[in-house]
């Protein structure tokens, strides 16, 4: 038991230093990435939801329509695959805390984003985002799917340096 | 614990910058007038709540920004272009270009400075930026209020109001970038210089423009640093009381009339 918690948590305090890692399986493939910001949580969680700003600060989105609220089907380009067009919805949304985007459909090919904050004891932010994506067509799709690690790191930098310059203002 | 006496004051104290503030909230003078009229009325009817957790001026800008969000939150917001819109609508409107020239000659606030039509333009620009931002951007940068005393005036959170003051500065910044030829070479608006060949003819406009620190320190100074010059002027000048006033409020009446109309159509 100690064993395992110890374990645990040298993986959230490896996965908090920014640092991707993926986990790949027959049907799905799971990338998450976990940063440490040092700004509140309201900050994080306004510029995660305000879709008209992502472009000016987010390096690995290139362009973004629509509303990032409850049921909204968001449209985006990245970095990842500039030539298409992502059509993600908002699945969930508990402000503050968690936020879930799918795409495709079930059970054929799906792929759920999940954006998590949690508030530290000292006003920080752990921000974790993971992608998992998967399902019966995975196996014959997982050749030609780029990998997001890279992505996802520069996403939670980019992410923690407009995050910490907003709290950091004067005054 | 304030008294009336004491509202009085302060109120007349801070009427003048918060008649300044609500002109560029609203764009409207009607709009500043009532919404004062309210405020007052509002603040006296109440200052026995008032528990003296802020000043009575921060107390009194959180009364007149709640009854100016009231008005403008349904109304849709400026587009970034609004300079463009205007410009081609006063063009082909001859008795407004022909009542603007009688200010010019005639009215002692009839005077066309650059600077003053930097501040006008700040002020039509500011409104295409999201209300919130806009409120924040103004107060804490033109009205020189603290984050913690905007968080009192817009009831939200000191980190959502440094978010708001961030966005809106870089949407700003970048909007001026892209546009204004003051800093940019290869800027799209050339209005001002424009309007200086209109009213001052005789003016050399260059002799004028090397006079404004922000195009003087255009090409060494960045984004950042270019956008507090701007706002230095801004803060300068009173809509309300300067030597181009009658002209520039004029100005913002016609922009209003043609902003209404243009997003009333859309």
């Amino acid at each position: 038991m100690k064993t395992l918690l110890t374990m645990i948590m040298m993986t959230t305090q490896l996965m908090a230093n920014g640092q991707a890692t993926t986990n790949k399986k027959t049907f799905s493939r799971e990338t998450a990435v976990a940063i440490e910001i040092d700004a509140s949580t309201e900050i994080v969680w306004a510029l995660l939801t305000t879709a008209s700003d992502y472009t000016r600060w987010n390096s690995t989105i290139t362009s973004m329509e629509g509303d990032i609220a409850l049921n909204e089907t968001v449209k985006l380009k990245s970095t990842l695959d500039p030539d298409r067009i992502f059509k993600l919805k908002v699945k969930k949304m508990n402000p503050g805390k968690l936020m879930i985007w799918s795409s495709g459909a079930a059970p054929f090919f799906m792929g759920l984003r999940t954006y998590t904050l949690s508030e530290n004891d000292e006003g920080s932010t752990t921000f974790t985002m993971t992608e998992k994506i998967g399902g019966l067509m995975f196996p014959m799709a997982a050749g030609s799917i780029p990998p997001f690690d890279a992505v996802f790191q520069q996403f939670a930098a980019d992410l923690k340096k407009e995050a910490e310059l907003i709290s950091n203002q004067n005054q | 614990m304030a008294t009336i006496k004491d509202l009085n004051a302060d109120f007349e104290a801070c009427k003048g910058q918060l008649k300044s503030y609500l002109l560029r909230m609203t764009a409207s003078t009607e709009d500043v007038d009532d919404i004062i009229q309210d405020t007052y009325i509002k603040a006296n009817a109440s200052i026995s709540s008032f528990e003296g957790k802020s000043t009575l001026k921060t107390w009194i800008f959180a009364i007149a920004s709640n009854l100016a969000r009231d008005l403008l939150r349904s109304k849709k917001r400026w587009p970034e272009n609004v300079t463009d819109i205007c410009r081609e609508a006063a063009l082909s409107n001859r008795d407004f270009l022909g009542e603007m020239m009688n200010i010019r000659m005639t009215s002692p606030h009839g005077d066309f400075e650059i600077k003053e039509h930097i501040t006008f333009c700040f002020a039509c620009v500011s409104k295409s930026l999201p209300l919130e931002q806009q409120l924040v951007l103004l107060l804490k940068q033109v009205h020189d209020f603290k984050v913690k005393e905007i968080a009192v005036i817009i009831d939200n959170t000191e980190a959502m109001v440094k978010y708001y003051l961030h966005t809106a500065r870089q949407k700003m910044m970048e909007i001026f970038d892209h546009r204004c030829s003051l800093i940019n070479k290869q800027g799209i608006c050339h209005q001002c210089t424009e309007l200086n060949g209109i009213f001052n003819p005789k003016q050399d406009a260059q002799e004028e423009l090397v006079k404004i620190d922000m195009v003087k320190k255009a090409q060494e100074k960045d984004k950042e640093q270019l956008f507090d010059l701007r706002l230095e002027i801004v803060k300068s000048i009173d809509p309300y009381d300067s030597p181009a006033s009658e002209l520039q409020l004029r100005h913002l009446k016609h922009n209003k009339g043609v902003m209404d109309k243009h997003l009333k159509e859309k």
